[in-house]
């Protein structure tokens, strides 16, 4: 099952930013491929989705970069900065009580097994 | 694996571009992640170009510069529809309630302080910021931004002039007199220098800077017209020798002894009248019923204006001076020496009732102070 992209937009940004806290420095390519890996392909971030939120979060000073030329063509690589690492953990928990007050909302019972 | 050749990775590079990606960092990220892909993906001997065209039209919906317009959406107009819809919006609720304040107030109906007050409020502290905000966005020169930053600062000094020149609030004049300066003496300069040196502006430049002038010149001689402070000072200090005469004359033995019980009754209700319509007509622009003897260094000298609504037909103000020159006739017939009675000549008797809202404050002022002069002079 592919999740919608409106369920997307609103984590994209929580989503590359704990990546980002966990593996150092990440390239564009390699978020998608992580993301998809983890989740056994059942989120797949679109290219068009991704630069745009890379470019916003650098813009906001989360993330700072740095190029790697690869051969020709140039690899941009892209890391979590101080205020980056405060705002993931911000963000993180923010997204997991959202969760437990959707759980709450729409009365999802959690499976035991 | 797939191996890219260099002239297939210069390739990409260019079609890229050639799909509107202007953007030099989004094109070296879609470069590289495109390449990723085929080399991951695409098989030694696989045909590259088809699949490369099959792997780019993954990225996008319809066109490839969406992702870059996305990003410039995100970066450039965070909040961006939010704040054009608040600016609008502020922008029309100004116009429309300073239109509908200024009504109110030639019409003197409740509530034009409100309309007043709440329009250049809004224009100054979200209007213009928004505008201020929106327009320099739109230009990367920096002589350009400051010239809308001190146009900007001039237009909210403009509003809050106007606010406190409207609401009466001490201090007016002089924020007046620095807001046709800033615009005469640092905009206008600004502004036609920064435009005259660009050959295409110039006519346009010149055009606007005259408008400006004759703006600037314009309310220039608004502010000279009206009458300066020191000319309300003087009025005010006649009023109150008026006080004091009608005092002392007060104080004088009376002799009431030729008068009827009926006509020392009326004068006194007459005295009593032009007492309480004085007070009504300071107040409302003093906030007291009084001008005090050292109005001066408390600066509460009374500016001339028209009446307050207290003074439209129906309300408190009107019916009390309607009351009183129905008092004034009925005292003249009743007094019988021909000396003694109050001319109405070209008074305020003698002016049908709708012509009292015409009176400015100190207008009515005069006329009240002279019938109760005339009063008391009756019974010396």
């Amino acid at each position: 099952m592919n999740y919608s992209s409106e369920l997307l937009k609103g984590t994209l940004k929580t989503i590359v930013l704990k990546l980002l806290a966990d593996n150092k420095k990440m390239y564009g390519y390699e978020i998608t491929q992580r993301v998809k890996e983890l989740t056994l392909d059942k989120i797949q971030i679109t290219e068009g989705a991704l630069y745009p939120t890379l470019h916003s979060l650098e813009a906001d000073g989360f993330v700072t970069t740095e190029t790697e030329f690869i051969g020709k063509r140039v690899r941009k690589y892209y890391s979590l900065s101080p205020t980056g690492k405060t705002k993931t953990k911000e963000k993180v928990s923010e997204l997991a009580d959202f969760m437990e007050t959707m759980k709450f909302l729409l009365d999802i019972k959690t499976k035991t097994t | 694996m797939y191996c890219l050749s260099e002239k297939q990775i210069d390739y990409i590079l260019k079609d890229i571009s050639a799909r509107g990606v202007e953007m030099e960092s989004l094109q070296l990220n879609l470069h590289d992640h495109i390449c990723c892909i085929i080399e991951q993906n695409l098989e030694e001997n696989g045909d590259f170009e088809s699949f490369y065209q099959k792997t780019i039209k993954t990225f996008y919906k319809d066109e490839l510069w969406e992702i870059e317009e996305e990003t410039l959406l995100l970066l450039t107009y965070k909040n961006y529809y939010a704040m054009k819809k608040i600016m609008i919006l502020s922008g029309i609720y100004s116009a429309t309630a300073f239109i509908l304040g200024s009504i109110f107030k030639i019409m003197h109906w409740q509530g034009a302080s409100f309309f007043i007050f709440t329009a250049m409020i809004c224009s100054s502290l979200i209007f213009l910021p928004l505008y201020f905000l929106f327009k320099t966005k739109e230009t990367e020169e920096k002589g350009k931004k400051i010239i809308i930053a001190v146009g900007t600062f001039n237009g909210i000094l403009f509003c809050i002039s106007s606010l406190f020149k409207i609401m009466h609030w001490p201090g007016s004049h002089i924020l007046w007199l620095m807001t046709i300066g800033l615009l005469g003496l640092i905009f206008i300069p600004l502004y036609f220098f920064s435009g005259i040196k660009k050959p295409e502006n110039k006519t346009n430049t010149i055009a606007t800077t005259i408008i400006l002038i004759i703006v600037a010149g314009f309310f220039f001689a608004l502010t000279s017209l009206k009458s300066s402070k020191h000319v309300y000072i003087s009025k005010s200090y006649h009023y109150l020798q008026n006080e004091e005469l009608i005092n002392r004359m007060k104080q004088m033995k009376k002799d009431t002894t030729v008068q009827t019980k009926e006509l020392i009754k009326l004068s006194n209700d007459i005295n009593n009248a032009c007492v309480k319509i004085k007070g009504m007509i300071i107040n409302s622009e003093l906030g007291q019923s009084i001008i005090p003897n050292d109005f001066e260094s408390k600066n509460l000298w009374l500016e001339e204006c028209g009446l307050d609504r207290e003074f439209i037909p129906g309300e408190v103000g009107f019916n009390l001076v309607v009351d009183l020159k129905d008092k004034i006739n009925q005292y003249n017939t009743l007094v019988k020496i021909p000396s003694k009675i109050i001319p109405i000549e070209n008074s305020l008797v003698k002016m049908t009732d709708d012509k009292i809202l015409g009176f400015s404050n100190y207008n009515l002022l005069n006329h009240l102070t002279q019938i109760q002069m005339f009063i008391l002079q009756n019974e010396r």
